[in-house]
């Protein structure tokens, strides 16, 4: 396993046309840990987490796996160094089965060893899933998709891992779960995340550090217990 | 009633072909959400450097094997020049134009070298007049064998679909491109995989109507390639079930419509009643409804 020197990112600017959705943002992910990255709807969570993932092209910075360079790397490349990126809205293939779902996400990222063998431990972590495992993806609920979506992100045990709001539109109790589940990853198999979110105070309970986001912008960065304990934190950055 | 027998087989069996032409089309429409109006005249000049081979002193097998590949390989510069470089420009319907243009230019320069008179296409294993006796209906062996193969073909795709990790790709990348990346699929090879995939399907199905028809011109590519359209979207564009029901109905229709009415109107009136049915039920047979993206 190469050196884990952490995720740095360096004056990172993405643009959509005439749209500069992020703007020379720097922020660094220690390795094991989890940041949260805060913002209001449109503060460009998703088109930082994108560049990361290289679904949006960085048009200027510098993007440091482990001290590799991978601005200039493909998505699918980036996913098989070990960078897992589960997308905002619940995305998995809705037509395809909770089992295949698992397999298409293993197929191309996987380091030898069976399937079987982490499927088995997939239904593990997640008894619900076992009866369900030849169910469409689309038809679960929407706490088993975020199971699914997880579970494939982590499949192949990724060194880094980028959540794009994983609370949206999930009951409360389910939320609990899910970020239970989160925190679980970090601690055990020491995985480093990255979670953006739109509620401060779920991201910050299980996040290290954080930083908040404003018009593309980092306005505040530091350690979540601090930024957790400022009243001004949402009433200024947050809308609310 | 055995003419009835004899119509419904022959229907049946260029049903089968229309559906490889289907399956065809809808795998390259999955993949990038563009149809492809140039296989037409691709799936037209697999047939035509199959009987310049052939001519030329060639082993049949070998003749097939490289006008097939050729249609394959032919795909991969439609895909390169007609398509990817649209897709780019984000919203553009550019790829019409350049998918057409390319079919026309082939249809062109096929006519310019071959001429574009007909051209005899020779009998590869069976001959025309050669049949065995099913049941009391005699029906040609060309036909069974042609039927034979396309199943063959069918099954074949939705195993590689469902059972292999490239077919799986393909599913993926036609589900959601950018969640198939972040998993490690290399997109822009599935979506190059997608072509050649489509374009040996096409080149096997002119190959084989070629065969029936006894002739080629280098027009026939396009009558083809509306007709898998077609049976595409009757089946609802998306699996092999359908694209087989599509291009089956189509063929039964046409050849009773031919048996029945007159062979010259054998397309129009298909067409005419696909239409009425489509009026009933847009989404095709087997369509779903697409699921909206949150
Ligand atoms: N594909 C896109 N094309 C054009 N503009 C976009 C695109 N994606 C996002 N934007 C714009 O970029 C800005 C940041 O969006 P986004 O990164 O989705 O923010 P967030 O995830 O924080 O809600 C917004 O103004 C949004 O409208
Ligand atoms: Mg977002």
């Amino acid at each position: 396993m190469p050196d884990q020197t952490g995720l740095e990112i360096q004056g990172l600017e993405v643009r959509y046309g005439p749209v500069q959705a992020v703007r020379g943002v720097s922020l660094r992910a220690e390795p094991g840990t989890i940041t949260a990255i805060l913002g209001a709807n449109g503060a460009g969570k998703s088109s930082l987490m994108k560049a990361i993932s290289g679904l949006a092209p960085a048009s200027a910075g510098r993007i440091t796996l482990d001290g590799e360079d991978i601005t200039k790397l493909s998505p699918h490349e980036r996913a098989r160094r070990g960078l897992s990126h589960a997308l905002e809205g619940r995305r998995l293939f809705h037509r395809m089965s909770v089992e295949e779902n698992l397999r298409v996400a293993w197929d191309f990222r996987n380091r030898g060893g069976g399937f079987k063998t982490v499927a088995d431990r997939v239904y593990e972590q997640f008894p619900m899933l076992t009866a369900r495992r030849n169910t469409p993806a689309g038809m679960l609920s929407g706490g088993q998709q975020q199971m699914v979506i997880l579970s494939a992100a982590l499949i192949h045990e990724p060194r880094y891992l980028l959540l794009d709001e994983p609370s949206l539109g999930l009951a409360p109790v389910i939320v609990q779960q899910i970020f239970g589940f989160i925190e679980s990853v970090c601690r055990e198999r020491r995985t480093t995340i990255i979670l953006c979110e739109q509620v401060a105070a779920i991201a910050l309970r299980v996040a290290h550090a954080g930083c908040v986001l404003r018009r593309g912008q980092v306005v505040r960065s530091g350690e979540a217990a601090a930024l957790a304990a400022d009243p001004t934190l949402s009433a200024a950055y947050l809308g609310g | 009633m055995h003419f009835v027998l004899q119509l419904i087989f022959s229907g049946v069996c260029v049903g089968a072909v229309y559906a490889l032409i289907a399956m065809g089309l809808s795998l390259t429409f999955w993949t990038t959400r563009t149809l492809n109006f140039g296989q037409g005249s691709l799936l037209m000049t697999a047939s035509v450097a199959t009987v310049a081979l052939l001519g030329a002193g060639m082993p049949i097998a070998f003749a097939v094997l490289l006008g097939v590949l050729l249609a394959g390989g032919l795909m991969i510069v439609a895909e390169r020049i007609a398509i990817r470089p649209l897709l780019k420009a984000g919203d553009s319907m550019g790829w019409v134009v350049s998918t057409l243009g390319l079919g026309i230019f082939l249809q062109g320069f096929v006519s310019t070298v071959f001429g574009s008179q007909a051209i005899a296409f020779p009998s590869l294993v069976f001959d025309s007049l050669d049949f065995v006796d099913l049941a009391g209906v005699q029906v040609s062996s060309q036909y069974l064998a042609v039927l034979g193969l396309s199943l063959t073909l069918m099954v074949a795709m939705e195993l590689f679909l469902r059972r292999s990790a490239w077919g799986r790709a393909v599913r993926a990348v036609s589900h959601d491109a950018d969640a198939a990346a972040l998993a490690g699929i290399p997109v822009r090879r599935v979506i190059v995989l997608s072509f050649v995939a489509s374009g040996v399907l096409a080149g096997i199905a002119g190959v084989m109507v070629a065969q029936i028809t006894g002739t080629v011109d280098p027009g026939f590519g396009f009558n083809l390639m509306v007709l898998g359209f077609v049976a595409a979207v009757f089946g609802g564009m998306g699996n092999t079930a359908g694209a087989l029901v599509g291009g089956v109905s189509l063929g039964v229709i046409e050849k009773l419509v031919g048996g029945y009415v007159s062979t010259a109107a054998e397309h129009g009136m298909a067409f005419a009643i696909l239409m009425v049915i489509l009026a009933i039920r847009p989404q095709g047979l087997f369509g779903r409804k697409e699921f909206t993206k949150v």
